[in-house]
């Protein structure tokens, strides 16, 4: 996998795997690799996957349960609320990138109607 | 100790392997002149044989110094230095390895030269024994042949062989770990060797040569044994404290 | 559980170490970087005891290195230095004749995994491979340290992968592994700490995480800022 070394790694694969959460690549209740496999699978230092596993405990997106391994959450509400969060955020993304093409909202929005019309 | 000592063999092996060939072809071509009654080939054979037995020896502890080098001046030093084996059984090692090989090709060389010289003395009718203290009277009248004699002059052979390697050890040690990483250093060890050996000979040379021959020899002999193992002990700390590789 | 206390190492004139101090502890992959001649190599042979310091001390667990700690380093030099009528195997043999830790099992199965034939000659090998059967033989070992001189030489963009494989493997929390490389970018994501070093001197050891998210620097822009631009390759 090909990193942006300029910012933080662990962030970088905590963002993956929310994405693969997200969209069921990784379903709730399943096991996750274990840290020193996510650093193999990963190819990153071994104390970068644990601070991303430490990242996603603490957002309550995975569990670890003592000598069985880690798996993502069964906290299918939690995941919803990701969803919501990434796509909040690729949204703001999006608009913020208009916006520095002189664009305002509304023609965004009438962009994002004509796309959709053309779709149909 | 052991282990190190294989691969000291190993190191040296490729040398006595060619130096055995040469012994083998030479040795054959003598007993094929022996057998045709050719004395022209079995008598230049003879003096071929003699010439390899006593340069093969020297060839030996030369090549033992040059491995030594090539492990102090090289990278394959690595080898050797970064595993858990101390300066003094590394040399140690070198040090055994070389002296038995010395001493069974000697033994080997011995025993071959002897078989041949006995065929030689069949042809003639004659007995080896008295003519090797025929050949000993007229090199020295005060040499004869008894088994002490014989023992003495063997031992000092043995004991200043192994002050020669060592000696040659110690010099190209000195020069290399005080010298580092200067491609000149083994001019340096030579002129150390050269240095060490007008020593070494200037003690030895103190015991008298009014007494018997036993004990002149053999006094000869524990005194190389003594440098050997004062120079041996001197080189493996100035390896351990100076060396770098 | 590696440290150095105003190491110094002349050779001649030139100072090739020149009063580092610094303390590596285990659990941690540390980039060793800086320009060629900056000291990197002579601070690693002063750790594994192939090259007797000037001055200062290094301390592999609290003590002076020696005998001792050579059972618990694994160092691998950048040129190979096998004897010249060594098979892999052979090698391998070598390893296991002289160090408790070295296990000859490990050692036929990264071979195989590397597509290395035992039976070859190391002296017939091209770089590319005797550069991946060193990394074999060093990791083979089960050592407390491991420093690598240079592991990316010589090995093209596909076998960069396996060999960054094998050394996360390597990478337990009790274990420290130190690689010097010129190939920053190779090291980026699998390091967690650098030690950057210039003309003999430590110029400073840093967290890389931290490094991005305080400075928002990569290790390979820190390189720049320390060595000057002209000197990143890689």
């Amino acid at each position: 996998m090909e990193y942006d070394p300029m910012s933080p790694i662990w962030l970088q694969v905590v963002q993956q795997i929310k994405g693969k959460i997200v969209t069921g690549e990784m379903p709730p209740g399943s096991k996750m690799p274990g840290g020193r496999d996510l650093a193999m699978q990963y190819e990153i230092n071994p104390n970068t996957a644990a601070r991303v596993y430490q990242y996603l405990e603490l957002e309550e997106l995975c569990e670890t349960r003592r000598g069985l391994g880690t798996f993502v959450t069964e906290n299918t509400g939690r995941i919803a609320e990701l969803r919501n969060q990434m796509a909040e955020d690729a949204l703001r993304r999006f608009l913020a990138s208009l916006e520095g093409l002189g664009m305002t909202r509304e023609d965004a929005v009438r962009m994002l109607t004509k796309e959709e019309n053309n779709d149909a | 100790m052991l282990r190190l000592m294989k691969y000291e063999l190993r190191k040296t092996l490729n040398v006595k392997l060619v130096l055995a060939a040469v012994t083998l072809i030479a040795e054959a071509a003598f007993l094929i002149g022996y057998f045709t009654r050719n004395e022209t080939l079995y008598s230049l054979t003879a003096l071929l044989l003699f010439m390899i037995a006593s340069t093969g020896i020297s060839v030996i502890g030369l090549w033992s110094l040059i491995v030594l080098h090539r492990d102090m001046n090289t990278r394959q030093g690595y080898m050797l230095f970064m595993t858990p084996n101390s300066c003094y059984r590394i040399l140690g090692a070198k040090i055994l390895e070389c002296g038995l090989s010395i001493l069974l090709a000697g033994a080997f060389f011995f025993l071959l030269g002897f078989l041949d010289v006995t065929l030689v003395m069949r042809l003639y009718n004659e007995n080896i024994w008295q003519f090797l203290a025929e050949m000993l009277q007229t090199l020295n009248e005060r040499l004869t042949i008894t088994p002490a004699n014989v023992l003495a002059v063997l031992f000092w052979l043995l004991s200043s062989w192994l002050c020669s390697v060592i000696t040659a050890f110690l010099a190209d040690i000195l020069a290399t770990s005080l010298l580092y990483g200067k491609k000149w250093n083994w001019l340096v060890a030579f002129a150390l060797f050269i240095l060490l050996n007008i020593g070494i000979n200037w003690v030895i040379l103190r015991v008298p040569a009014t007494m018997s021959v036993v004990a002149q020899f053999a006094i000869q002999g524990v005194i190389g044994l003594a440098f050997s193992a004062l120079m041996g002990y001197i080189s493996a700390t100035v390896m351990e404290k100076y060396l770098s590789v | 559980m590696l440290e150095s206390r105003e190491l110094t190492k002349k050779f001649g004139a030139k100072t090739a170490v020149d009063q580092v101090t610094m303390k590596l502890e285990a659990g941690h992959i540390y980039a060793m970087l800086g320009p060629n001649g900056s000291g990197k190599t002579t601070w690693m042979k002063m750790a594994a005891g192939l090259i007797i310091p000037t001055s200062g001390e290094v301390l592999f667990e609290d003590k002076p290195v020696s005998l001792e700690s050579r059972a618990h380093v694994a160092y691998m030099s950048t040129e190979p230095y096998f004897y010249a009528w060594m098979t892999i195997r052979d090698a391998g043999k070598y390893y296991a004749d002289f160090f408790e830790d070295f296990s000859m099992e490990k050692y036929s199965e990264m071979l195989k995994s590397m597509e290395l034939e035992e039976e070859l000659k190391i002296r017939t090998l091209s770089s590319g491979m005797v550069a991946k059967m060193k990394i074999a033989l060093t990791l083979s070992r089960d050592a407390k340290v491991y420093m690598l001189d240079e592991p990316f030489n010589g090995i093209d963009l596909l076998a960069r992968d396996e060999i960054r494989k094998a050394i996360l493997t390597a990478a337990v929390p009790e274990k420290l592994l130190l690689l010097s490389s010129h190939l920053v970018e190779e090291m980026e994501a699998i390091a967690d700490r650098a030690v950057f070093i210039r003309n003999g001197r430590l110029v400073e050891v840093r967290d890389l995480e931290e490094m991005r998210e305080t400075d928002g620097v990569s290790m390979a822009d820190r390189y720049r800022e320390i060595f000057g631009h002209a000197e990143v390759n890689g």
